[in-house]
């Protein structure tokens, strides 16, 4: 049975409003064109962009993926055109779409976070910035900001600093408890944090005893990591009063919206695009469908409705 | 990118050789003509393992009137093309494409030369019989040097034999043609060309491509070549395909496969160190 008038999906992420709560990963939709042909841009919630630094970077070597059972270990190293180039070349593009598009930044330096997030701030289409702390510290050792609770506090504090728009900090899994990093990243100011990024993990071939990927270790997503990447969520809301965004191994509505029920404001689709481009519209549809059916006049009536 | 998603029907998956699988695949007239070279991503629709879509090339395309045919010719090589492998007539599976950029054809000379190793015979079977169709082609002599394994691995030759002035066939083990690698026999008939005269297209493993590369780029043949690599999305986002390729002012940068290739200029590609 359906209800007479769609269910209301807009969700807002603090001072950012959404269309409804399905965004794009980071990494995993290029900058949006790559899609454009398979998708309708303009349905989705926000666009997260490829992870953005202040040169262009050539990425890792080959091979760079592995597939694993129920996902992929993947280890691009962060490839992409640079933060100049983004804005000259593919903002222009997403601008046309009136989708809320979320720029992915990274930083080997507290200095690169601070700069890539400065020539953001003031390029005309970006809505929110989405800080990614799980890359390394090359000043710490190669160790990830998001490892130390201090170091990921820094960052985000840096950030914010620099920039009036909406700031949402992404969380790295490998960490001991991602509840502390959590806690940390709100209190130097996050407006809402996105968890997880991928999971640490390797694999080996047989005939010649040698890794995989070149870099030996990579980056495990798709839907093995999905009841991880829901624990976390649901631990993290419990801690927070920012928004907290769900991600990991999201396949379907379903998939989503557990996330939601758990707390999560919104949901990333990531690997999910590499196998099925329409994932991210068929998830949108999926929960429409699920609200009608249960007579749920708001997507927000569903978050954070967990009964433990 | 010229890709889209289609249902595709399978009307014949056929093993005609050991473990080397021709599948023909009823798809939606809207499937646009592909380019040789160009390839599909292809999965069963709903299964998380094998999780990710497999990159194959197109081996032939057919347009009637109500629906177009694609033939893939594939080797089983892992998970993937096994479960690709027991697929039966009747069975649907989900095809994104056509992908990638295809064999470019510029000027045409008087030899065009195929180099082919094993199942990597595909794309250069699309692209033969596309240039045999061509007016200007009809002066120029296709010649091919295709290597395999072993007799048991030889496919895809039948259509050649009208196409071909020559078919250099060579197996690693000498029970069919000559024995030898397929690039050690065409360096052996290399005085007959001439970077003037001839086009080369060459597909197949990584180390032929390799040795091909050591034999042409010092004599300055012009050479495109298809590549194979791991692949996640097929359509550029997910940076997975990488090969290292010179670019525009000879630097390296790791281009997609995908979306930048499969077809690349093989005096581009950077071959890693052994």
């Amino acid at each position: 049975m359906k209800t007479k008038t769609p269910p209301k999906m807009a969700v807002n992420m603090g001072r950012l409003k959404l269309k409804n709560p399905v965004m794009t990963a980071s990494g995993t939709f290029g900058y949006g064109e790559e899609y454009a042909g398979y998708v309708d841009l303009k349905r989705l919630g926000a666009i997260v962009v490829k992870g953005l630094s202040l040169k262009p970077r050539l990425g890792n070597p080959p091979s760079r993926i592995m597939e694993t059972t129920g996902g992929m270990l993947n280890a691009v190293g962060l490839q992409n055109i640079g933060v100049d180039a983004f804005i000259e070349e593919k903002l222009p593009f997403l601008r046309k779409y009136n989708t809320a598009v979320i720029a992915n930044i990274y930083g080997e330096t507290y200095d690169e976070y601070k700069k890539v997030a400065k020539k953001l701030s003031s390029a005309k289409g970006v809505h929110a910035l989405e800080v990614n702390i799980s890359c390394p510290n090359v000043k710490n050792g190669g160790l990830s900001f998001g490892c130390d609770p201090k170091i990921a506090a820094r960052v985000t504090r840096i950030v914010k600093d620099e920039t009036g728009l909406p700031v949402m900090v992404k969380l790295t899994p490998n960490v001991t408890d991602i509840a502390v990093i959590a806690q940390a990243v709100e209190k130097a100011g996050a407006d809402a944090i996105s968890l997880i990024n991928t999971l640490t993990g390797m694999s080996v071939d047989l005939k010649t005893r040698r890794p995989h990927l070149k870099n030996i270790t990579g980056g495990l997503s798709g839907p093995a990591i999905k009841p991880v990447a829901l624990r976390m969520v649901w631990q993290v809301v419990q801690r927070v009063s920012v928004p907290v965004i769900g991600i990991g191994g999201i396949m379907t509505a379903q998939d989503a919206l557990e996330f939601l029920i758990v707390g999560a404001k919104a949901v990333q689709i990531g690997t999910a695009n590499f196998i099925n481009p329409r994932a991210t519209l068929e998830v949108i549809e999926g929960i429409i469908n699920y609200l009608a059916v249960h007579k749920i006049k708001d997507v927000n009536e569903i978050i954070g409705t967990f009964q433990s | 990118m010229a890709g889209n998603i289609y249902i595709g029907e399978i009307i014949r998956n056929e093993e005609i050789q050991e473990d080397c699988f021709l599948m023909k695949v009823k798809i939606a007239p809207s499937f646009e003509n592909p380019l040789p070279g160009q390839f599909v991503m292809i999965r069963i629709a709903g299964l998380n393992d094998p999780f990710l879509s497999r990159p194959i090339s197109i081996y032939s395309f057919s347009r009637g009137e109500e629906s177009c045919s694609i033939e893939l010719l594939y080797r089983v090589v892992g998970k993937g093309t096994q479960i690709l492998a027991g697929l039966i007539e009747g069975s649907q599976v989900e095809i994104n494409g056509p992908l990638g950029n295809g064999f470019e054809i510029q000027t045409v000379k008087k030899n065009i030369v195929f180099i082919a190793g094993g199942i990597g015979i595909a794309p250069l079977s699309l692209l033969m019989e596309s240039l045999s169709r061509k007016t200007d082609c009809s002066s120029s002599a296709m010649i091919i040097y295709t290597g395999f394994q072993s007799a048991f691995a030889v496919v895809g030759l039948d259509k050649m034999r009208n196409l071909c002035r020559d078919i250099n066939v060579c197996t690693d083990d000498g029970t069919v043609g000559k024995k030898g690698l397929v690039t050690q026999v065409f360096q052996k008939d290399m005085k007959k060309f001439t970077p003037e005269n001839t086009s080369i297209y060459a597909c197949g493993p990584k180390e032929m491509l390799r040795s091909l590369a050591k034999i042409l780029n010092k004599n300055k043949f012009d050479c495109q070549v298809s590549l194979e690599e791991r692949m996640a999305c097929g359509t550029g986002a997910c940076m997975g395909c990488a090969m290292a390729v010179k670019d525009k002012k000879g630097a390296l940068a790791y281009k997609r496969v995908c979306a930048d290739g499969p077809v690349f200029n093989l005096a581009d590609v950077i071959w890693e160190d052994k």
